[in-house]
């Protein structure tokens, strides 16, 4: 796969987004990989039900995707350039030219009035000169053109307000020209992504790559205490069976009360908890899965 | 202990692992007084380094391993692993954790990924 084609993972301070709705779709659809959607929604900002662009990815997610060849890392504070001048000159026109489009056409309201006498036409372009005034007096933004001002011949109403359009990806702009890393070698040199770095970040990075190969699905697990939910397939149509927690090298001490904690909090929730035990001379992975016995 | 009734059963495993003295001991009873469970032996687990019992939980016709531990013992995988390799043909186990005000609770551990009952 050339690099134009691979999915582009934005990294910024570490962490890993996806800004490509078609990206966020191939992801889950070729690679099984959900990810998570952070962004708010701009009209109702008060909650978090709902969630648009951009996806967030977990570090394991990253790795796995990269060493497939899935996907490439972009640094993105390196891929933002400042501007040229004429860059700068041409969005500022377009911007005016987008403004001024959005406010729609004025209609020459005397037409369908022909009727009007001296006296009232006098008192419409008052009427309207008066409106004018208020509106450049009040708080929200208005902008009109001068031509327009020109042709109203005062006698017209006036549309002052107009849309301003926030592009949402970066590619848009054409100071954006992004550095890609294909590999986590090449991403690790230029300081840009560093997971896995300790022993138990390899391991997390291990199981979860042998827990992806057997074709589950994860999620974050913080909500059941662990380190991902497993889903037997795509989280929107099935329930998770598995809360998995990984254990091995420092981290290999099991106390007895966290057993009793796993497997009560699984049996509540009709999932069981996964022991998870990275072996690293072999390369494969342990489970053990936990549940409440029933009795005693 | 040793005047207690079961004792006698549980005698050469205490003497082997006396550690462990303590869960096994409750455990047996709540097993077999508590949980009413059938034809209860003892077996011992080497590598686990204590002893364990066989049983018939009431109401099925399988026997079942239980494996007694203490509330503040410092379990790990490697420990869950060596009690499979001292059950060859065992598929899943339960853990009784024993604590100090005499409760014991059962957590059933299975080896690999095993998909919790419906």
């Amino acid at each position: 796969m050339d690099t134009d084609s691979k999915i582009k993972l934005n990294v910024s301070n570490g962490t890993a987004h996806v800004w490509s709705l078609e990206d966020i779709a191939r992801l889950r659809r070729e690679h099984q990989i959900c990810g998570l959607l952070t962004g708010t929604l701009p009209h109702v900002a008060q909650q978090n039900v709902f969630l648009g662009l951009p996806l967030q990815l977990m570090p394991e997610e990253v790795v796995l995707l990269i060493e497939h060849g899935a996907a490439v890392l972009v640094d993105e504070q390196a891929s933002h350039r400042i501007p040229t001048g004429s860059q700068l000159n041409s969005w500022q026109q377009q911007q005016k030219s987008k403004a001024q489009s959005s406010i729609p056409p004025l209609v020459d309201s005397t037409l369908n009035t022909p009727n009007l006498s001296e006296d009232q036409i006098q008192k419409r372009r008052l009427r309207e000169e008066k409106r004018l005034a208020a509106a450049q007096r009040s708080t929200t933004p208005t902008e009109v053109s001068e031509d327009r001002l020109k042709a109203t011949d005062s006698s017209n109403a006036l549309q002052t307000a107009y849309n301003v359009d926030v592009p949402g990806a970066s590619v848009e702009h054409p100071w954006y020209s992004p550095i890609v890393y294909e590999s986590l070698e090449s991403a690790r040199a230029a300081g840009l992504w560093t997971f896995p770095n300790t022993q138990s970040e390899k391991a997390r990075c291990a199981v979860f790559r042998d827990l992806w190969k057997q074709g589950y699905f994860m999620g974050i697990g913080i909500k059941f205490g662990g380190d991902w939910l497993v889903y037997p397939g795509d989280p929107l149509r099935y329930h998770s069976h598995f809360v998995a927690t990984v254990h091995g090298g420092s981290k290999d001490h099991i106390s007895p009360m966290e057993v009793v904690a796993h497997g009560r909090l699984g049996t509540a929730t009709r999932k069981s908890h996964l022991l998870c035990k990275w072996h690293e001379q072999e390369d494969r992975v342990e489970y053990f899965s936990i549940e409440w016995a029933g009795f005693g | 202990m040793e005047g207690h009734v079961s004792y006698p059963i549980l005698a050469p495993v205490i003497k082997k692992y006396p550690a462990t003295a303590g869960p096994l001991f409750q455990t047996y009873n709540d097993l077999s007084l508590a949980q009413r469970w059938e034809s209860l032996e003892v077996i011992d687990l080497s590598n686990a380094l204590r002893g364990g019992f066989r049983g018939r939980r009431p109401g099925t016709t399988e026997s079942s391993v239980v494996v007694p531990c203490f509330l503040t013992e410092s379990l790990s995988m490697s420990w869950i692993s060596s009690v499979f390799q001292d059950l060859p043909d065992v598929k899943d186990f339960y853990l009784a954790i024993c604590t100090e005000d005499s409760s014991v609770v059962y957590y059933r551990m299975s080896k690999g990924i095993v998909k919790p009952p419906m």
